[in-house]
């Protein structure tokens, strides 16, 4: 489903992209093969794809994405609202998609990091962050990138430290910041 | 071993080749993997911390939609321990199988697994589990120092000259206890585990810095042969050391697996990651510092103790640098544990040294200011010739070049050393410094590497990459070697089936892996040029191998441009795939009688700003200069070091699990609560590799970054709270309250 951007976009991107996502291909398979008890239907639009699929009433956005829709890239932190790796955009507007029932979000545009470009043709926050090595272990990245995304077309000031306030619901335990930093403020000034 | 010089690619800030993978979501961790039929596991843990179950009910659990197994003590089915072992292998630091016994010992501990279809599912299950307890009063005690040890009396770390006297007998002296609280790790990365079982075989997607090791215990554990264990990390969402051994979770999702023959995740919840997979320990350290008139150290002694569980033994290990640090005469370390109802700690980034050095450098400042001597000058007036604990030299170091470089970049000479007595901007402004070391080392590793008749390379090594660039400086060491561009470098690691590859720990990967892929890419070149010589057809058949050389992916005859041939017509010619080679990188580490002390070094310098008005207290500036050997790819080396001033920013003014003594819980255990450093609090960050290659240590004389820069941050920072403030803060974090009281008083006495 989503996923199928992931293999197909690998032809593009160095060796280790092939090789890691020619390995995890296998594993990505249609979801949902059996139905499960307790589960309820519901149309999600993703990524401008939509998505009708059984899910458990109680799931989040996030865990739906995830576990359901197998749309990985979207990270778990704290299931809490407090770290931000989840961030997705609903109607343009970044949301902690932990925060939100997947069953309340039937009907809005909502984006994922997969959707915002994938490796040979990266969005330009996805390519000043490997530019500006806005990153390390790279698992909050997700989240930082979609929450920079949206960030730009918010009504911030020019500085550095607008970028470091808007972007601290999101919090890099590696430390990235500097460089998480450099990599918006390149693509505000492109803008 | 020949010392490599000069290169197109080592040293140079290279891109990592992993960027792409991870900005767009596709690189795969542990949590991400799927299979069909996968089902869901979640915990049930304890909400005692000292006790014994009386009743574990879940039938009402097993009744609920969806749920496949409820699993506890009688039907988890059987789990072993490790044996105990020398050496460097089958470590864990939580000994006791999960669910081994009905005795509670920490808050959190796994009573039970449910199992369901989803994870909803699985949790409402979890939750829906009835059980009481036999409740006994906790021991969560912060008091340290002064309360029972495991053992009759400290251990002696390390021991020269006569302290005792030595101490007495000093001019100028300084005697304080500092004590730093439980940290936790919290990598933004959820402690997982994907468990697949064929009837056979496991593999276990895993959430690893050290999936050999993870294997080796995993496959002791099950109670199955290695070989019937894979373990795979492919990315890894960092863990800072509470991620290199296994803990009781993974136990779990493997044991559910085994015994439903199905594919079972489990994801620990951040609220568990507080609980059950490690922490830094709480510690207290004495430190005494005895100096002459003019600042030379005659003694030091450092008397540390830190809190462990109540079945392992964890040692922080404080005494890590002290001994070799300073020039001293006279030298004392000891090092005590005490147990609480805590779950088991573990390494945490630079374990033992980054505090050792908080409260030796908060010593070595506060001993600064009894001397009236400016704290840059007593640290290179203290400068050893040699490591004075094993009486060696020292590989490379260069400590007074960091602090001398760093007094300049910071403007240290602008320094008034009066209290409160540096304003800009109508903010009152601290200035502090701290010296740091962390170890160099190499530890045992293998590679191989292939050359391909596409014109690729391929380097395969079980280590990981954690977030500090392997993936990528793995690539340069083999395009530096073959001439092989480094985007025609596939680099295969975090898979335990490969050549067994160093702990993402220590530092060492980097020290420890190059070599061996250094050499392995040279035995891959001797191999091509085998087939240069032996094959019909090649231009250089019935050469001998000395008369040919490997110059940027061709073959050629020594020194002659003219004929060479690309690396990849001379497997074509020879009608083969590939060609390869292995390397071996022996170790260092923990080595009986050493004949060099292997360091790295550093200074630290930061500035904080002060309002009393509001008692707003911001870290401003923080300059840094490391001495780590050779830096073989300074973009993801610069971002360790500045990724390590931010967590030393939150260890000084953040950082503390607390655990309510009533029950054991950890109750800040979200991340709103245990507050870390987030963007806005990140100060101007200027980072200064010196460069200076250690030949001593592999060839290409590099050592590591991913400890150091938490090294001496701390102390960094409270010696410049103290300069703005005059409050010397000697128990982390710096809270506002320490800052209300008047000028000149100290927190915590000796």
């Amino acid at each position: 489903m989503g996923a199928a951007g992931v293999a197909t976009a690998a032809t593009a991107v160095t060796p280790l992209a092939v090789s890691a996502a020619i390995a995890e291909t296998q594993e990505r398979t249609v979801p949902q093969a059996q139905a499960i008890t307790g589960t309820m239907p519901v149309t999600l639009k993703v990524n401008g794809q939509s998505h009708s699929v059984q899910i458990d009433p109680r799931a989040t956005l996030l865990d739906t994405l995830r576990e359901t829709l197998h749309l990985t890239g979207t990270k778990k932190g704290c299931d809490h609202g407090q770290c931000g790796a989840c961030t997705v955009h609903i109607n343009g507007r970044r949301v902690n998609s932990c925060l939100t029932f997947a069953g309340m979000q039937q009907n809005v545009e909502i984006t994922t990091i997969e959707g915002l470009g994938q490796p040979g043709h990266l969005h330009p926050m996805q390519e000043a962050f490997v530019e500006h090595d806005g990153f390390q272990c790279g698992y909050c990245t997700s989240g930082q990138i979609m929450s920079a995304v949206a960030m730009v077309k918010e009504p911030w000031g020019t500085l550095d430290s607008d970028v470091k306030e808007a972007m601290s619901g999101n919090i890099c335990r590696c430390g990235a910041y500097p460089n998480i930093v450099a990599a918006v403020q390149a693509v505000r000034r492109m803008a | 071993m020949d010392q490599v010089t000069e290169s197109k690619v080592i040293g140079v800030a290279t891109p990592r080749i992993d960027g792409p993978l991870k900005v767009s979501g596709s690189a795969m961790y542990a949590s991400d993997h799927h299979f069909p039929g996968l089902l869901y596991a979640w915990p049930v843990c304890a909400t005692i911390s000292n006790g014994t179950i009386a009743h574990l009910d879940t039938a009402g659990a097993e009744k609920m939609p969806g749920v496949v197994a409820v699993y506890h003590r009688e039907n988890i089915g059987k789990l072993y321990r490790v044996p105990p072992s020398t050496g460097f292998t089958l470590i864990l630091d939580e000994k006791r199988p999960p669910l081994e016994d009905d005795t509670i010992r920490y808050y959190g501990q796994y009573v039970a697994v449910a199992v369901a279809q989803t994870v909803e599912q699985a949790r409402a299950a979890a939750e829906s589990v009835k059980v009481t307890y036999n409740k006994e009063k906790p021991d969560t005690g912060e008091k340290l120092l002064g309360t029972p040890l495991t053992t009759d009396k400290p251990d002696e770390k390390s021991k020269r000259g006569d302290t005792a006297a030595a101490l007495q007998a000093a001019k100028v002296k300084v005697d304080a206890v500092y004590r730093i609280p439980v940290e936790t790790h919290n990598p933004i990365e959820l402690h997982a585990s994907v468990a697949v079982f064929d009837g056979k075989k496991y593999t276990l997607y895993e959430t690893s810095q050290a999936v050999v090791n993870h294997r080796d215990v995993m496959a002791q554990m099950l109670g199955v042969p290695t070989e019937q264990v894979q373990v795979i990390t492919r990315f890894l969402g960092s863990g800072f050391g509470g991620k290199l051994w296994p803990w009781p979770h993974g136990l779990l999702a493997a044991a559910c697996a085994r015994n439903l023959g199905r594919p079972v995740k489990l994801v620990v919840s951040r609220q568990m990651m507080f609980e059950s997979v490690g922490h830094r320990p709480a510690i207290d350290q004495r430190i005494q510092l005895a100096a002459d008139a003019d600042g030379k150290l005659t003694a030091v002694q450092q008397d540390y103790v830190n809190h462990t569980s109540m079945l392992d033994d964890y040692n922080e290990g404080c005494g890590e640098i002290t001994p070799f640090l300073y020039s001293t005469p006279n030298l004392l370390v000891t090092g005590g544990l005490v147990r609480r109802n805590v779950g088991n700690p573990t390494a945490m980034r630079g374990p033992g040294a980054v505090p050792g050095l908080f409260a030796l450098e908060s010593a070595m400042d506060e001993l600064a200011i009894a001397l009236k001597m400016d704290p840059v000058q007593l640290r290179l007036k203290n400068e050893p010739a040699l490591d004075e604990s094993l009486n060696i030299p020292f590989s490379s170091r260069h400590m007074k070049e960091c602090l001398t470089v760093g007094s300049e970049k910071f403007g240290w000479a602008k320094r008034t050393p009066e209290i409160g007595s540096m304003k800009r901007d109508g903010l009152t402004l601290g200035w502090g410094m701290a010296a740091c070391s962390w170890l160099a080392a190499r530890i045992e590793t293998e590679a191989t590497v292939e050359l391909l008749q596409d014109g690729s390379a391929r380097v395969a090594c079980g280590t990981q990459d954690i977030g500090g660039g392997t993936y990528t400086v793995m690539a340069q060491v083999v395009s530096h070697e073959t001439g092989i561009p480094v985007n025609r470098v596939d680099v295969v690691l975090g898979d335990s089936s490969l050549p067994p590859g160093p702990i993402s720990g220590g530092s060492w990967v980097t020290a420890s892996m190059t070599p061996a892929v250094l050499a392995a890419s040279q035995n891959a070149g001797k191999a091509l040029v085998l087939a240069a010589i032996k094959s019909d057809g090649s231009p250089f058949k019935g050469k001998k191998p000395e008369d040919l050389e490997l110059v940027d992916g061709t073959v050629r005859l020594k020194g002659q441009q003219q004929g060479a041939v690309p690396m990849a017509e001379i497997l074509r010619i020879a009608k083969v795939n590939s060609v390869s080679g292995t390397g071996k990188s022996d170790s260092t580490f923990g080595a009986a009688k050493p004949k060099v002390s292997f360091h790295s070094y550093g200074a630290q310098f930061a500035e904080v700003t002060w309002q009393p008005e509001i008692a707003r207290l911001r870290v401003s500036r923080v300059v840094t200069v490391i001495d780590a050997g050779r830096i073989l790819n300074p973009r993801p080396a610069r971002n360790q070091i500045e990724g390590a001033v931010v967590m030393g920013v939150g260890m000084a003014l953040f950082e503390e699990t607390m655990y309510d003594p009533r029950s054991g819980a950890p109750i800040n255990n979200n991340l709103a609560d245990y507050v870390v450093a987030v963007n806005a609090d990140t100060p101007e960050i200027d980072v200064t590799f010196l460069d200076y290659p250690d030949y001593q240590l592999n060839a290409l004389g590099a050592r590591g970054v991913g400890e150091i820069g938490l090294a001496g941050i701390a102390s960094a920072i409270t010696n410049a709270v103290y300069h703005a403030t005059g409050v010397r803060v000697r128990d982390l974090p710096v809270r506002i309250e320490d800052l209300l009281v008047p000028a000149n008083r100290t927190t915590h006495l000796a």
